[in-house]
């Protein structure tokens, strides 16, 4: 290879991740116009989103499934509230810093735990984390509310100037600027040493340990990172929502965003964001028309995705694309 | 093309037009409640009780249309609750929000209610704290506290002396708790053991042993209206408490009327208290019911919530006939403060301080009629009860 | 003591109505590889079409159990053949989203065809009410579940150890490549295991429709249970699955009479703590 192309190979993938963000604050902006009076559920679907990427890191990138997700999400959302509610911590990037470190310990316990089994064993325990950690919030309720719910998160607004009101425009912002930041630092873990470490492990984790790499502790350590996105979410959720339920740490949210994420495709972070808002904007289409036969649409879409594009939507498509543009690269360079 | 773009361009307009028209006078009313799931039947008992009141009623106010926007919360989830509540406000522009089911969903909806300036109408969730959360929350439906407390007065007259309160670990089933055992205590009753179980329990055997247990003469439950309690009333039967003559006490959520066919005999003889019965006998419950029963479709599956759910419309029309149509929270709630009138399940009035609803709590007793069919008998009533749990500092 | 003996014999009718839906999950776990969360939905299948039989067509207990046994059979058997065996020596992680995408599709028919509300299965008069036991009553047909637990273990066993089937069966699930070249037709015993095992869940389904009420989110909301019970039990051995839906019975039991208010805490802490000592499961082969 020559050094001009060498260069180009280096830029490539830079190329793409600015692109990729540029992407992500172009569909972000045109929500905002598009959308004036449904900024509330944009900004929902953007802490779901910070949910299926997180999930995205440990499955899409580590090879380990897990139905226990949202215990991660919910540690984060409740942290903020309790914070806000019972010590005063109103500031909302505070709160977003104390849904981060809570996420991340939240995951170090559950990576801790979970890798004490193997194969099915595994999934069962990460489906006892997350009702474990339901059950604790449900019976804490003088901390969480309980079954009530954590209500009356008032943050402060933003920078001392812009409010969190009814209509959900600063949330809104607050959301896509943590999205952005988000994306762009795993995009760089992901291409770094551990990240390569990571993704080795999923595809064969005998070879990595005979290389003399800890799997376990590689494991743990993407567990806790998984789980600080996955509070920066949760927290986002309180912050926007000024109320945490029940709900953010049930098996149900989990098994959605396996779900979101599947649809999108694993292993890229971008397919995790495009199958969080597809899902949700659907399910809000759907459900209006009627609730009990959306379960239908997402089982039956899921076995559909499963047989004929395990690479979901933006797998597969990221995958026509590669295909087009090899096909287009080698007219251009025959013509040449 | 040149055709079909400038015919389409000019359906956008005259469809524009005829929209705006149409939206000048039409009041919009927000109802989140159960639509779907497990609770499907509750939330259908909501637009019943609305439906047969705008039937009853007429659908104007004035020169006013009301419009009814449903949404679907399954479950308590007061995170959606709300997302769904801030949407009909800023998409829909309700300028009233009623129903609720679960308290989760009807608290976490109160801080917006200010800013929003929208009233909130409580048809269902039952929590004596959601109307001290905000002074634009009028409830028309009761709290667990209203229908708990006058059982224990029953418990005493019938000289039971000491009781095992067995309560779903939730909001209302604490609430209900702590309302019979303060009212029990008071009357010189002695709680002898206290159970919470998860709201998900399904085998209730290891429960009842323990009520054999604590050599109770009578057993306080609550579960919430639906799937459980008939586990429960089946299970108490089956383990032999019935049989040992430890008796069954319960406000009416365990004997809802869509749940009699399917508890049959195993209920017969139960002591209930509650704020309505389908059965009443009145001629305001007879009309509501035949309207009720004519919107929901199957009789069997008429039930309380429609009667939250009527009384709830009757005071949002006396808002808007109060504000003129104007949106105007304080005003509206303002005027209903202190209204007082003939409800199907029997007289009522809003309480200008708690604005929660002051009724008559009936003793009722599961029997069966001539036609076969099981239904809540009231054999007693307790005049104009207010809401004790607000005082107890709930 | 007297408590401890009830407490036992509650225990006992959870551990066996979960045995005898759990076990068909252990086998075709152990025996095809597959991590089907759908098998619960099997369970509520032959739940929906006894209550349907029974209520609907009038016909009697018996007859409503062979009927719903035999069409769960039949929905099972083209499911298996269309969808499930393409997930077979597929990742994990696939097969779990086949087989709960099949679970939501499930649900979703089920809330269509029958509606939201619990489904009853009502009991002939046999089984009805309470049964003196001495010290205490219990309901009847919490005894005709131990006695079914009982039974189908019985028979199971039988099967496994003492028939030619049992022995192809046994040879597939130790090394399906060599059970092949010797000449056993590992496709027909997969396809025969299977209907087995969806044929128990449901009659477990029914028999144990009075604690585990029908309605459509059961498939969801128990298929947890069975995982635990396979995965605590050891995917593929019946006394491992009798010894952990026994043990898992008595903890949830016990564990609802002494700290009703900690429900299912306890539960998923043993769960924890078991799997982390025994990843395999207790009774469970180590798969290569």
């Amino acid at each position: 290879m020559t050094g001009r192309r060498r260069k180009a190979a280096a830029l490539n993938p830079l190329l793409r991740d600015v692109a990729g963000l540029a992407a992500i604050v172009a569909v972000a902006v045109a929500g905002y116009w598009l959308f004036p009076d449904n900024l509330a559920l944009l900004t929902r679907i953007i802490a779901m989103a910070l949910l299926v990427v997180s999930l995205d890191l440990v499955t899409g990138y580590c090879g380990v499934a897990t139905l226990g997700h949202a215990a991660l999400f919910g540690a984060g959302a409740y942290a903020a509230g309790i914070g806000a509610v019972h010590f005063g911590v109103t500031d909302p990037v505070a709160m977003v810093a104390v849904g981060l470190v809570a996420g991340a310990l939240a995951g170090l316990v559950a990576g801790v735990v979970m890798l004490r089994g193997r194969g099915l064993g595994q999934l069962v325990l990460s489906i006892a984390i997350v009702y474990l950690f339901h059950e604790a919030a449900n019976k804490a309720s003088r901390w969480t509310g309980g079954s009530d719910g954590l209500a009356g998160i008032a943050p402060d607004p933003l920078l001392g100037l812009f409010g969190f009101d009814l209509w959900g425009r600063t949330a809104y912002v607050f959301g896509v600027v943590l999205l952005v930041v988000v994306v762009a630092l795993l995009r760089v873990l992901v291409r770094s040493p551990f990240g390569m470490l990571c993704r080795g492990i999923r595809q064969d984790p005998v070879r990595v340990a005979a290389m003399g790499a800890s799997v376990d502790a590689a494991l743990v350590r993407m567990f806790a990172i998984s789980g600080a996105v996955a509070g920066v979410g949760g927290a986002l959720n309180a912050v926007s929502t000024q109320v945490v339920g029940l709900d953010s740490l049930s098996f149900t949210t989990s098994a959605e965003a396996l779900v979101m994420l599947v649809l999108g495709g694993a292993g890229s972070l971008y397919g995790g964001l495009v199958g969080a808002l597809a899902f949700m904007w659907f399910e809000d289409f759907v459900s209006s028309v009627n609730p009990f036969h959306w379960l239908t649409v997402v089982g039956a879409l899921l076995i559909a995705v499963v047989l004929f594009a395990p690479a979901g939507l933006y797998g597969t498509a990221a995958r026509l694309l590669g295909r087009l543009g090899a096909w287009l690269g080698a007219r251009l360079g025959a013509r040449r | 093309m040149k055709t079909i773009l400038r015919s389409a361009a000019a359906a956008m307009v005259l469809g524009g037009v005829l929209c705006g028209a149409a939206a000048a006078g039409t009041i919009k009313v927000g109802v989140i409640g159960p639509f779907s799931g497990p609770f499907a039947l509750q939330g259908k008992n909501f637009k019943a009780g609305i439906d047969a009141y705008m039937a009853l009623n007429g659908a104007t106010v004035g020169d006013d249309d009301v419009e009814i926007v449903y949404r679907d919360v399954p479950q308590a989830d007061p995170a959606q609750s709300r997302a769904l509540a801030q949407e009909l406000v800023v998409r829909e522009g309700v300028q009233y929000l009623a129903g609720f089911y679960f308290t989760p969903d009807a608290m976490a909806v109160t801080p917006l209610l200010e800013q929003a300036n929208v009233p909130l109408v409580v048809m269902n969730a039952a929590t004596s704290a959601i109307v001290a959360q905000s002074p634009y929350v009028v409830r028309t439906s009761f709290t667990m506290w209203q229908t708990s407390a006058p059982m224990a007065r029953v418990a005493r007259e019938r000289g039971v002396g000491k009781v095992v309160t067995v309560v779903s670990d939730y909001g209302p089933g604490v609430d209900s708790e702590t309302a019979f055992a303060t009212t029990f205590a008071a009357e010189g009753g002695e709680i002898v053991d206290s159970i919470r179980m998860p709201l998900s329990t399904t085998d209730f055997s290891p429960i009842m042993q323990r009520v054999r247990d604590s050599g109770a003469d009578a057993v306080f439950a609550f579960l919430p209206s639906g799937p459980t309690t008939l586990g429960f009333v089946k299970s108490y039967d089956d383990n032999g408490l019935k049989a040992a003559g430890i008796r069954l006490l319960a406000p009416g959520d365990l004997t809802q009327e869509s749940d009699l066919p399917a508890l049959g005999d195993a209920a017969l003889g139960m002591l209930t208290t509650y704020h309505y019965a389908v059965s009443h006998d009145s001629d305001v419950n007879r009309a509501f019911v035949a309207a009720a029963r004519a919107a929901i479709g199957n009789p069997a599956e008429l039930s309380f919530p429609a009667v939250g759910a009527y009384d709830g419309m009757h005071v949002i029309y006396r808002m808007i006939e109060a504000t003129g149509g104007a949106q105007d929270a304080a005003k509206a709630v303002e005027a209903v403060k202190g209204m007082a009138w003939e409800s199907p399940r029997g007289p009522v009035s809003i309480d200008p301080e708690s604005r929660h609803i002051t009724q008559n709590i009936y003793l009722r007793e599961v029997a069966r009629a001539d036609d076969g069919t099981y239904y809540n008998k009231e054999i007693a009533v307790f005049e104009n009860q207010g809401d004790p749990g607000l005082k107890a500092g709930r | 003591m007297q408590t401890v003996f009830s407490v036992a014999i509650d225990a006992l009718a959870y551990g066996m109505v979960l045995f005898v839906i759990s076990i068909g999950l252990s086998v075709t776990m152990g025996l095809m590889r597959v991590v089907n969360l759908a098998h619960g939905a099997f369970a509520m299948i032959g739940g929906y079409i006894a209550s349907h039989a029974t209520h609907a067509m009038g016909l009697g207990y018996g007859a409503a159990i062979l009927l719903a046994v035999a069409g769960t059979v039949a929905i099972a058997v083209p499911v298996e053949r269309l969808l499930i065996r393409r997930v077979y020596g597929a990742p994990e992680l696939t097969q779990v989203l086949m087989t709960i995408g099949l679970t939501f599709c499930i649900i979703g028919i089920a809330n269509y065809a029958f509606g939201p509300t619990l489904k009853t299965i009502p009991l002939p008069e046999a089984l009805r009410g309470p049964v003196d036991l001495g010290f205490r009553s219990i309901a009847a047909h919490k005894l005709f579940a131990i006695a079914c637990g009982a039974a189908a273990a019985l028979a199971l066993w039988l099967l496994v150890e003492k028939t030619a089937f049992g022995v192809r069966l046994r040879a597939s699930v130790d090394n399906a490549a060599m059970a092949a070249a010797l000449g056993v037709r590992t496709r027909r015993v997969y396809a025969l295991s299977f209907a087995i095992a969806v044929g128990l869940a449901a009659f477990g389904g029914i028999v144990g429709a009075e604690l585990l009420p029908i309605e459509p989110y059961y498939a969801l909301r128990y298929m947890v249970t069975f995982l635990v019970v396979v995965s605590v039990g050891g995917a593929g051995s019946i006394p491992g699955a009798l010894v952990a839906c026994l043990l898992l019975g008595a903890v949830d039991t016990a564990g609802r009479y002494l700290a009703p208010e900690y429900g299912e805490f306890f539960f998923y802490l043993a769960v924890i703590a078991i799997v982390s000592i025994f990843p395999d499961g207790l009774l469970g082969r180590r798969r290569r």
